[in-house]
């Protein structure tokens, strides 16, 4: 059976007889993996922006993902396997979001006059979500790379170290852009590509969902760059200190009283 | 020279052409269908009334028979139409209802229970049968005393033509669309095909075929006004015309329709005013009641076209840039209804003309909108004088509709004739002697002959305008062979054709191309259409009486003892006029003997053999007055040998169950 | 009801104005997109008309005047010229719409048209969708497959829910002016692509009951990316259908019921 399925195959005729069932679940993977991504994104920038209550809020969100608050004891490890997970889902979809792209330049151009002849709101979202997603290509490797061989190094300061003293914020800036708009459109499109929300009156629900969309975005994006600056005037103040671990005030003994 | 074989040539591709043609190919022959358009562009898709069919679904079609549709046929053709074709046709239109359904039609259907619906402007609650549930619905339409006109939402046409389009692709019949047919291929009494034109490239092509069928649709851009497409210029009639021996039937027989979108034609529909809105005139005065005090505005198509133009020769249509015209008023109906129940009206007047039918009214003015004469035909479908030529559809006078037809009659004819002609084009191919005999040297010689016209057309040194003669004809037939007719217009009118036929054999091209060249195009459909012009004007002015939609002022009186004759024209070579023959309808063979139609004027001068047939047919009814309406029909004029086999047999109704009637009709 | 409102003359009447036309009109000016490519030497180039503007001018009687007084070698296409065939779709100021229900006043002094890209050009205004049209109802099997091929024709016919015709209808609606295949960015980067008009079409048949075929059918003629796969939900053919078919929402339906098999 296995052989002669792959006799047919290998003279050509696989497709023959019935169709492959691949397309149907690659395109529901292609938007399972960006749905999962982007509720992480909107996770991710929630526990990022804890630097905006405080150094130790956001310490203490970091140390709850090492376990600290269950074992005791930090494991970044784990932060690596997250970390990893993401990284498997970013390889997966940016595989299968890829096969959208315009493949040459032709058709690039082609694409590229279309959107500007017809000026249509969605379809110029969609190039603006392909190039967002190319940037991403790029823009993601070094930060998601840096966390899964670097797990130990997520912290007030130690972020704060690498965005300012590490170079990461002209980085950081681009992936924040990148994701924010890209994850926006994506979560957009998910609800009329599945037709989600559609109701009685699917047109109206297009329009709001499109505001709510922006609303988003904005949102995410007004809520990345503060936190971003949180995290350069940190890198600041903290660049004659470069590299040193931020130690909560709960835990640094000396202090303790003095806060009360 | 490029040569294309095939056993059936269908000139068209409207819903006529692709049911002859997928009726041929059922029974195994090759069909190759030509169209100026892709085929679900013509014309038919334009409908939107609907199909009549005596279906008697809904309550108000109960008691509604095939007897009820031809009486209502016979009577609305003022006795123009062979009665014998009207039969086959009223048996067969159920058929082709439940044969669409098969093929997928969404018909629109019955929905048990009350509802409110507006007769005569009044709002009515009627209550539908639970057993009629689920059903092809009927509605209401002129000329009809049931309700039996089929539809399909605000898009019969439209709908239909997808439904038989679509099964057309799915038997693989070949439609070679963008192409022109110029000529048909004759010899000897025989038709073999037609030379044909590419309209992309200009390249002619022979298609050589057992028989060919015409299916290319109305006439109506003969005339400036009209509600029909600007393709439907009558070129497949003109085609029979040209050969010299085909010969067209009833062509002064031109039906005008009242409510035309004033300039442009587009048709508002009928339900306008049967849901109560009214026709006002420049000083905003309801007039129609001035002269139809009873029905008013619901008087019959052709009565109020008639009163409308009188209307406005009284000086008392509104003006404007284009013309006079008179106001359709629906402002009173309420948005509501007009938003919902008129919504292609509400369409229409927003695109066409940014006006809001809620708030203002709309200009209209009576436009051409049918013809029915066309390539004359026996009842199976084939010329009587041409041997292989076979017509279909609005380009065929079949003749069930004489000299006016009912609303949603000839959507319904398209179908019918389709299934009927297509299963005797089948039967003519199947015959050995039928095989194509003649010589490709005859072949080469039609291609060459129209080859070389066109080649004068583009290369001469000819000097008029092809356009402005076109627009010529088109403003002498609205003005002058219009709704009201005179002796002295419609002589004006011939004699003006004729020069402009004269003219039109000097029409020189400011556009060389031999390919692509809209120019090149209307010069040599503009000289096919000055002759099918010709005999519609000719025919009027020779028919000095009143039939149906031909009104002649001169001649206000149907007049069957000189009149009860189908016209009948033919072209011969350089001629300018067309020789016209008559063709008598046989009084004596008449299930429906002539009288008063029911409406309009009650004046009309009998036939001698009227009165003895009459007298028979009473005979008949009296003495069978037992017997089924079944046998009462076959009595009077049997007519079902007519038919094809496959299609004969009775119809089941909800009134008339299968194993009662169906069978025993066998 | 009617007396009192009979003797009442609306002021602002028809667009087509009883003045007798003394109202001063625009000058246009029209630029359209020519080429032919028989006349491969002529590269495309754009071609401005004047035109003087009319009451209740549609384009379609404006390209007709231009036809007739100015440029005899103008290519386009207008059937119906009421909205009703989808033969006269091009691109209006960078939009596909009807060019037939376009009236000029709707649009500014100087505008632009263009042939529908996508499709087989065949001169100036006038494009080839019928051929595609017909390659794809043959691709996807566009026509009811029958359930029983022979039905007799004297019995009545079988029994439909009447609001499930209706919603048949709606997906009938379809005029296969080509408006959304055009306005979609998937087709033109890949030409294999079915297309909104295709899948609406798919839609409509999975609707109907009468119709043979199992949604394993139908996923054998569009479960790929030339399929309901290839679809970006750009949502502009929903959005310059002019016959306002429900695109978005079909075209969601029919990629659930395929990606469904996926798994099964
Ligand atoms: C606005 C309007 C509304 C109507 N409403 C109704 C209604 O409600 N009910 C009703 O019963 N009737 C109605 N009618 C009438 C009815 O629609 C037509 O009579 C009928 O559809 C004609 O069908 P057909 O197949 O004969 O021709 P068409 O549908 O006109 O088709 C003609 C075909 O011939 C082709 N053709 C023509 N010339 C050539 C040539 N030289 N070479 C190759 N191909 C050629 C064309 O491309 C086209 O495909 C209406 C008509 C109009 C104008
Ligand atoms: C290397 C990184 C990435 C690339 C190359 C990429 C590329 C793409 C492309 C081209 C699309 C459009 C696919 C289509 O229209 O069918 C897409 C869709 C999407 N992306 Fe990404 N993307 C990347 C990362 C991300 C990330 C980080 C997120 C989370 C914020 C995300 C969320 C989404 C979502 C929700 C969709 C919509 C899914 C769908 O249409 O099926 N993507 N991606
Ligand atoms: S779906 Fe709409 S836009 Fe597309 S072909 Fe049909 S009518 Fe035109
Ligand atoms: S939703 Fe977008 S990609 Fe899909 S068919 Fe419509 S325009 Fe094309
Ligand atoms: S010409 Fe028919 S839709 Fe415009």
């Amino acid at each position: 059976m296995e052989s002669s399925n792959q006799l047919i195959a290998g003279i050509g005729l696989a497709g023959t007889a019935r169709k492959s069932r691949w397309p149907a679940r690659l395109d529901f993977i292609q938007s399972g993996t960006g749905l999962v991504l982007a509720l992480f994104m909107w996770g991710h920038m929630f526990f990022v922006s804890t630097i905006l209550i405080s150094n130790d809020a956001m310490w203490t969100i970091t140390k709850f993902f090492e376990g600290y608050f269950f074992f005791g004891k930090s494991y970044p490890i784990m932060v690596s396997f997250v970390v990893a997970t993401v990284i498997t889902l970013l390889v997966v979809h940016a595989f299968l979001a890829v096969r959208k792209f315009p493949i040459n330049y032709r058709q690039f151009t082609t694409f590229h006059g279309h959107m500007k002849m017809m000026r249509h709101e969605d379809t110029t979202l969609w190039f603006w979500q392909a190039l967002t997603g190319f940037a991403l290509f790029f823009v993601a490797a070094p930060h998601v790379y840096i966390m899964l061989t670097h797990p130990e190094l997520i912290g007030p300061f130690e972020s704060g170290d690498r965005v300012w003293t590490g170079h990461y914020w002209p980085l950081y800036i681009l992936l924040l852009l990148a994701v924010e708009l890209h994850g926006g459109i994506g979560l957009y499109r998910l609800a009329v590509k599945w037709d989600w929300f559609a109701g009685p009156d699917p047109a109206a629900t297009r329009k709001r969902l499109k505001t709510l969309k922006w609303a988003l975005t904005v949102f995410f994006l007004a809520l990345g760059f503060a936190t971003l600056a949180a995290y350069v005037k940190i890198g600041i103040a903290h660049a004659p200190d470069y590299g040193k671990p931020y130690v909560p005030a709960a835990l640094q003994a000396a202090p303790q009283g003095v806060n009360k | 020279m490029k040569i294309i074989y095939t056993d059936v040539l269908v000139i068209g591709g409207g819903l006529a052409g692709l049911r002859v043609a997928i009726g041929a190919k059922r029974r195994g022959h090759d069909v190759v269908i030509l169209s100026l358009v892709p085929p679900k562009r013509s014309h038919s898709a334009a409908a939107q009334g609907g199909m009549q069919a005596s279906l008697a679904n809904v309550i108000k079609g109960q008691g509604d028979t095939e007897d009820i549709h031809f009486e209502d046929t016979v009577r609305g053709s003022d006795w123009g139409a062979d009665q014998k074709v009207v039969r086959m046709f009223v048996n067969t239109a159920p058929k082709a209802v439940r044969e669409l359904a098969a093929w997928g039609l969404p018909w629109s259907r019955v929905r048990r229970g009350d509802r409110t619906v507006i007769i005569n402007g009044q709002k009515v609650t009627i209550t539908e049968r639970d057993e009629a549930h689920g059903l092809v619905a009927q509605r209401d339409f002129g000329g009809t005393k049931k309700w039996r006109t089929c539809y399909v939402s605000d898009g019969t046409g439209h709908a239909m033509l997808q439904t038989v389009s679509d099964q057309a692709i799915g038997a693989q019949i070949p439609v070679h669309e963008r192409t022109e047919a110029i000529a048909l291929i004759h010899d000897a009494g025989r038709c073999y095909g037609a030379i044909v034109r590419n309209l992309i490239t200009g390249e002619l092509v022979a298609y050589v075929a057992k028989a060919t069928c015409v299916a290319s649709g109305g006439a109506g851009r003969i005339y400036r006004v009209t509600t029909n497409a600007v393709i439907c210029e009558g070129i497949g009639s003109a085609l029979a015309l040209e050969t010299g021996i085909a010969r067209l039937g009833n062509m002064e027989a031109i039906q005008f329709h009242p409510t035309g979108i004033f300039p442009a034609g587009i048709l508002v529909t009928e339900g306008c005013r049967g849901d109560g809105g009214l026709l006002k005139d420049v000083d905003g005065h309801r007039f129609m009641p001035d002269y139809e005090p009873e029905k008013k505005e619901l008087a019959s198509r052709d009565v109020v076209s008639r009163r409308m133009e009188e209307h406005i020769a009284k000086g008392k249509g509104a003006k404007s840039r284009f013309g006079d015209h008179i106001w359709l008023d629906i402002t009173l109906l309420g948005e509501q209804h007009i938003r919902h129940n008129l919504r292609e009206v509400f369409e229409i007047c927003h695109y066409f003309m940014g006006v809001d039918p809620t708030k203002d009214w709309i200009p209209v003015r009576p436009a051409q909108h049918y013809t029915m004469g066309g390539v004359r035909t026996n009842h199976t479908g084939e010329s009587p004088d041409l041997k292989g030529l076979f017509a279909a559809g609005e380009a065929a006078c079949w003749d069930m509709h004489g000299f006016n037809r009912l609303g949603g009659n000839s959507v319904a004819e398209t179908v019918v004739a389709g299934m009927i002609v297509g299963e005797f084009i089948a039967d003519y191919c199947d015959r050995l002697d039928n095989e194509v005999d003649i010589p490709t040297s005859l072949v080469h010689d039609f291609l060459k002959r129209e080859q070389g016209k066109l080649d004068t057309l583009v290369d001469g040194r000819g000097t008029e305008d092809a356009s402005a003669i076109k627009a010529e004809m088109q403003d002498l037939m609205t003005a002058k062979v219009g709704i009201f007719r005179r002796g002295e217009d419609l002589q004006a009118a011939v004699d003006e054709l004729q020069r402009l036929l004269v003219r039109s054999r000097n029409i020189g091209l400011r556009e060389k191309a031999r390919g692509a060249n809209p120019e090149l195009v209307t010069a040599y459909r503009v000289q096919k259409m000055l002759k099918v012009a010709l005999c519609v004007a000719y025919g009027a002015l020779v028919r000095t009486e009143s039939r149906g939609a031909h009104f002649r002022q001169d001649f206000p009186r149907r007049n069957d003892a000189e009149w009860l004759k189908r016209t009948l024209a033919s072209w011969k070579g350089e001629e300018t006029l067309p020789s016209l023959a008559w063709e008598a309808l046989d009084v004596g063979t008449m299930e429906l003997p002539p009288g008063w139609r029911g409406y309009g004027a009650k004046d009309y001068v009998d036939h001698p053999d009227t009165p003895g047939r009459a007298a028979d047919v009473d005979a008949v009814k009296a003495k069978m007055a037992d017997a089924s309406r079944f046998d009462v029909q076959e009595a009077l004029m049997p007519y079902d040998e007519l038919l094809p086999e496959p299609l004969r047999g009775r119809n089941e109704r909800i009134d008339e169950p299968m194993d009662k009637t169906c069978e025993s009709g066998k | 009801m009617s007396d009192a409102n009979s003797k009442i003359i609306p002021i602002a009447k028809a667009g087509n104005g009883g003045d007798g036309g003394s109202a001063a009109h625009r000058q246009l000016k029209i630029s359209v997109l020519r080429y032919n490519p028989q006349e491969p030497s002529q590269p495309p180039r754009m071609q401005t008309y004047p035109l003087e503007e009319a009451d209740g001018m549609t384009l379609f009687i404006a390209l007709n005047e231009i036809r007739e007084k100015q440029d005899p070698s103008l290519q386009f296409d207008f059937v119906c010229r009421a909205g009703i065939c989808g033969s006269c779709a091009m691109v209006i100021n960078g939009r596909p719409t009807l060019a037939c229900r376009t009236l000029t006043k709707s649009l500014g002094a100087e505008f632009t048209l263009a042939p529908l890209p996508f499709f087989e050009l065949i001169g100036d205004l006038s494009v080839n969708t019928g051929k595609w049209m017909r390659g794809m109802s043959e691709r996807l099997g566009g026509w009811l497959h029958m359930k029983e091929p022979n039905p007799d024709l004297r019995r009545a016919e079988q029994k439909m829910d009447p609001d499930l015709a209706d919603k048949i209808y709606e997906l009938d609606r379809c005029v296969e002016c080509g408006c959304c295949v055009a306005a979609c960015g998937t087709a033109r980067m890949r030409k294999d692509f079915v297309g909104a008009v295709g899948l609406n079409r798919v839609a409509r048949f999975r609707l109907d009951p009468r119709d043979a075929r199992t949604d394993d059918d139908y996923y054998e003629v569009i479960g790929d990316d030339d399929g309901v796969f290839g679809c970006m939900s750009l949502l502009a053919c929903h959005d310059v259908c002019p016959k306002d078919l429900p695109l978005a929402t079909q075209i969601a339906f029919v990629r659930r019921k395929m990606v469904s098999l996926g798994w099964s």
